[in-house]
């Protein structure tokens, strides 16, 4: 492999450069910017804001854990297991992906064969106090099934527990009510999925 | 030697090789999906093509013989696109579940499909409905069969059952049970170990785990005297359960070692106990104290039979073991006839005969390895095999050539009248050629009923062969006349060039008779390991003192193959074992393993650690597992005794035989086993004989023993001998492992089947 793209650390090109005075050298000069920029007024113009708003009642402070700011999707917090939209069949198939690209080994499933002929998955664990939210898992999964959720807050009173497959699977209601999303976070179709795939010939 | 060039190297190969053989030997990687090792070639996928200078086209490398001078190229952009057109054609409508398919990550399919590089698709054909099919053990799914064959050949030509067969149809072609509805065979399971893709499968494992999670063990089985290599499979016993491994299957070697269904299926015998009993040992240690005898079986590795030897040596302890103190009273007589302390005989001489006699023992059940290597020279080298017992085996008949009956009891006289007819002429010792000269064949013929005619044909049939192999069974090891019986088969390996194999009855009889002294008859407080008795130490989980399994231990055991091989821990123990009893007792070392090196090499053991015994497999060496026993030298005394009076059995008689994949209580554990029912099963002439009905349940009372059955009906059973198991007995079944296997006991209706 070629080092080029390490050697080039011009990585300012695309910057673009906003016009700074010159700071002063001398110490009349240093004094006199500290005496402009402490009585400029700003600072009162500052804290009138805050008196104002103060006043208003219009604080703009998040009020956490009252409050919460959207995350992005790509967002990699405490996993979800997802159910298929229609059937409401669960979507992991227990193809043991994850389980093995699971860089922290804390994914573990229990299957059998049921009576369907299928494959079922009849217990998914992560252990969340080895879980490094690396996304692994959810990049791997070839059916969507293990995605990141958006719950970030881990504090328990055990040093490691554990998610069952109940805590994270959708649950049916949910479902029905249409409240799962469709994951465009990590592994998630990419846009163009459907350009990039050949249909097998059917000659017949 | 041949020397030929494959890609530019030069590669030795022997007479008759062909080149894939000669290349895989030299390490050299030629594609393959219907190679076998231990079977013909098949030929059916073409994978293995390449090109050979001078000649037209692309030649099977599975089936072409190498010759001198050939030059041999393995790979061209022209071979390279006809085999990624060959996997093109088997992904055609193949459906896409690798991820859930048993095979996944172990697949044939999904690795030349990569490795090929197929990442389209110009072929297609219109599908149809495909069957799941389902017997007991195993399973065939037809849609991800790509018909390579392998399973039909290693039915047919490795086991014998020939159970499978294709149904040709184009792409409509399947497996399918062969002359029956349902699948009918002995379930070995080898069928699902050479399934390149997951077509064929094992029921009970499926969807169960996946391929690369499970921890592979290897390990030696530890049913019966054979001691096949297999890999115990583990993996956490659930999520939500603790750390602790599972058995979650077995698997093997298939190119080069066969399994069969015990120990393929009859994996999770293990005694799972909670911790150390501190109680029970210290009354196990007091029951030491005070012991007179020690009396266990030959389900013990060899490690463990050196400290009980050397608890005998310190505290003068009696050692009974009743089938290997038979086998070492046979191994002893069978000595002082061949002059060598081992009889020559082995598998691998067995799968390389031309001409087999099997003499009391129904193989099939018995010892399924060694019917494997029959079946094998069968089919290799169309052995003939002359199959004596007294009971017809119908699953045998496909290889064997003829079948000679005999009187139940009468083993010394029919094997004296076989050395008349093989080895006379060729004795150059004068008083064992008198013996055979004044043979009162007149007599012999008359009572065991094996008539001139029969030895003749006998005689004509293997008159041709070269490589003629005796199998001696358990009929003749547990005869009152064992000694007289060994010192007759001594004479085929003395004076007929022949190879005997006595097969050994239990998993270490060997073992335990090179290395135990041991004593005829217990005699006061008895301590019983996996035997009944005062205090019972037992790995079965109904004694005093919990003991480890044998796939819980880890240590040697010693074929019927004359071999030493290394068995690993597959699942932990944490309970006592046998060596902290000894260790409390004086007898002292830090584990059971160190016994290992010290093995008695007069008895022909290596010292060798027990870390450093080989376990592996290649191509060039094939299985490279333990050691072989040296045969030493043995003073011969060649004076024979006159053959006894041949005994008479008239009425319904039991024999003492396990059905297909028991072996006695340990496989009568494992949870794939453990649904068979105990049947006694009789021909319709003995029905009539003890005045039975088919489905009546009987008490009957062997050798002591008491125990219920239900009578079935077997049609393709012949006289008035009835096949009686032993494997429900738990502890007591040692109690008469060692008789004779035929008894006329009392049976006694006491109702029916389903009261
Ligand atoms: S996010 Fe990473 S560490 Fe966590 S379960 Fe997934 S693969 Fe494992
Ligand atoms: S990768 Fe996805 S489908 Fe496969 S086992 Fe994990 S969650 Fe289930
Ligand atoms: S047989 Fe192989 S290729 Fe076919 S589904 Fe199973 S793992 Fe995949
Ligand atoms: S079942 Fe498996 S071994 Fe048998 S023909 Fe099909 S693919 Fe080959
Ligand atoms: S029971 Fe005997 S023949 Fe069967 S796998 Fe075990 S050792 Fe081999
Ligand atoms: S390996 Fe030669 S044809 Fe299949």
């Amino acid at each position: 492999m070629s080092l080029e793209q390490f050697k080039d650390r011009n990585v300012a090109q695309n910057y673009t450069f906003i016009p700074v005075d010159e700071p002063p050298v001398e110490p009349l000069d240093k004094f006199k910017q500290v005496v402009k920029r402490t009585f400029k007024g700003e600072l009162f113009v500052g804290l009138w804001v805050v008196f104002r708003e103060m006043v208003r009642f219009n604080i703009h402070t998040v009020k956490y854990p009252m409050e919460k700011l959207p995350i992005s999707p790509r967002y990699r917090a405490v996993h979800k297991l997802y159910r298929l939209l229609e059937s409401g069949n669960e979507r992991c198939i227990g193809c043991g992906l994850c389980e093995k690209i699971c860089i922290a080994n804390c994914i573990r499933m229990d299957t059998r064969y049921d009576e369907n002929q299928r494959k079922e998955v009849t217990e998914y664990t992560i252990n969340l106090g080895r879980c490094i939210f690396c996304g692994y898992c959810a990049e791997v999964c070839p059916e969507l099934a293990i995605v990141h959720g958006q719950r970030y807050e881990n504090a328990s009173e055990q040093r490691a527990h554990f998610v069952l497959r109940d805590d994270i699977l959708t649950p049916l209601d949910f479902l029905k009510e249409g409240k799962q999303e469709e994951f465009d976070g990590f592994g998630a179709v990419s846009p163009n999925a459907d350009e990039r795939i050949k249909k097998t010939p059917t000659a017949y | 030697m041949i020397t030929l060039t494959i890609d530019g190297r030069k590669v030795e190969a022997k007479k008759g090789e062909t080149i894939l053989q000669a290349a895989r030997r030299a390490g050299l990687y030629i594609p393959t999906m219907c190679y076998l090792t231990k079977v013909k070639p098949i030929a059916s996928c073409r994978l293995c093509v390449v090109e050979v200078e001078g000649a037209d086209g692309f030649i099977l490398s599975c089936q072409a013989p190498a010759l001198d001078g050939m030059e041999v190229r393995t790979n061209s952009p022209e071979l390279f696109s006809h085999r990624q057109n060959i996997m093109k054609l088997y992904d055609v409508n193949h459906p896409l579940e690798c991820g859930v398919c048993d095979k996944s990550g172990a697949c044939d399919l999904q690795n030349k499909t990569l490795e090929f590089g197929v990442d389209t698709q110009e072929f297609s054909a219109r599908d149809h409905k495909r069957d799941l099919r389902k017997w007991q053990f195993i399973g065939y799914d037809e849609s991800l069969c790509i018909l390579c064959e392998k399973c039909v050949h290693v039915c047919n030509e490795v086991i014998g059952d020939d159970a499978i067969e294709i149904h040709y149809g184009g792409y409509n072609s399947r497996i399918q049970p062969k002359g029956t509805e349902e699948l009918e065979c002995t379930n070995c399971g080898e069928c699902i170990a050479v399934c390149p893709v997951g077509a064929m499968i094992s029921t009970d494992f499926q969807y169960k785990a996946n391929a690369w999670e499970l921890e592979k063990i290897p390990a030696t089985c530890a049913h019966c005297s054979a001691g096949c290599a297999l890999n115990y499979e583990r993996k956490y016993e659930g999520a939500l359960e603790k750390n602790e491994p599972k058995i979650y299957r077995v698997t093997n070697e298939f190119e080069f070692s066969t399994l069969c269904g015990a120990g393929r299926f009859g994996y999770d015998f293990e005694n799972r106990v909670a911790g150390r009993d501190e109680a029970a040992f210290k009354k196990a240690l007091e029951a030491f104290r005070k012991a007179d005898t020690i009396r266990f079986t030959s389900r013990i590795t060899n490690e463990e039979a050196m400290i009980l030897q050397r608890l005998k040596e310190k505290y003068g302890y009696r050692l009974v073991n009743k089938d290997a103190g038979n086998y070492r009273k046979f191994l002893e007589a069978y000595a002082t006839m061949s002059g060598k302390s081992l009889f020559n005989g082995s598998l691998e001489s067995l799968a390389d005969a031309d001409g087999i006699i099997v003499l009391g023992t129904r193989i099939l059940t018995d010892n399924p390895a060694v019917r494997y290597h029959i079946t094998m020279a069968s089919k290799r080298h169309n052995a003939r095999v002359v199959y004596m017992h007294p009971m017809e085996d119908e699953e045998m008949k496909n290889v064997v050539t003829q079948f000679v009956k005999y009187e139940v009891g009468t083993e010394e006289g029919v094997l004296a009248l076989l050395a008349k007819t093989m080895l006379e002429g060729k004795i150059d010792v004068k008083k064992i050629e008198g013996f055979l000269k004044d043979l009162d064949e007149g007599y012999l013929s008359a009572e065991s009923n094996v008539g001139e005619e029969e030895l003749e044909a006998v005689k004509t049939s293997l008159a041709r062969c070269r490589r003629i192999a005796l199998v001696v069974g358990e009929d003749c090891i547990n005869h009152p006349r064992a000694t007289q019986i060994a010192r007759l088969a001594a004479l085929f390996e003395r004076f007929g060039g022949i190879s005997v194999l006595p097969v050994a009855p239990k998993t270490n009889s060997l073992g335990v008779a090179l290395i135990c002294d041991l004593d005829d008859e217990s005699e006061g407080y008895t301590i019983g390991y996996n035997t009944p008795g005062d205090f019972v130490l037992s790995s079965l989980g109904e004694g005093d003192l919990d003991m480890p399994a044998l796939n819980q231990q880890e240590g040697t055991f010693t074929t019927l193959n004359k071999r030493v091989v290394p068995t690993n821990v597959a699942l932990p123990f944490k309970g006592y074992v046998l060596n902290d009893i000894a260790n409390a007792l004086g007898v002292e070392a830090e584990f059971t393993i160190d016994y290992t090196e010290r093995l008695p090499k007069e008895k022909g053991f290596e010292a060798v650690r027990f870390d450093d015994i080989p376990y592996y497999f290649s191509n060039s060496e094939g299985e490279v597992r333990g050691y072989e026993l040296r045969r030493l030298k043995h003073g011969v005394d060649s004076s024979l005794e006159d053959i006894a009076e041949l005994p008479e059995f008239n009425g319904p008689i039991l024999y003492r035989c396990d059905p297909v994949l028991q072996f006695g209580p340990q496989t009568y554990r494992a949870s794939q086993l453990e649904g068979e029912e105990p049947v006694l099963y009789g021909a319709q002439q003995f029905a009539v004989a003890a005045k039975l009905q088919e489905g009546m349940r009987v008490r009957v009372n062997v050798g002591g023993v008491e125990m219920e059955r239900v009578f079935k009906i077997d049609p393709t059973l012949k006289g008035t001998i009835a096949l009686n198991p032993t494997f429900d007995l738990g502890l007591s079944e040692d109690l008469l492992s060692s008789n004779y296997r035929y008894s006329q006991s009392k049976i006694e209706v006491v109702g029916q089947a389903n009261e």
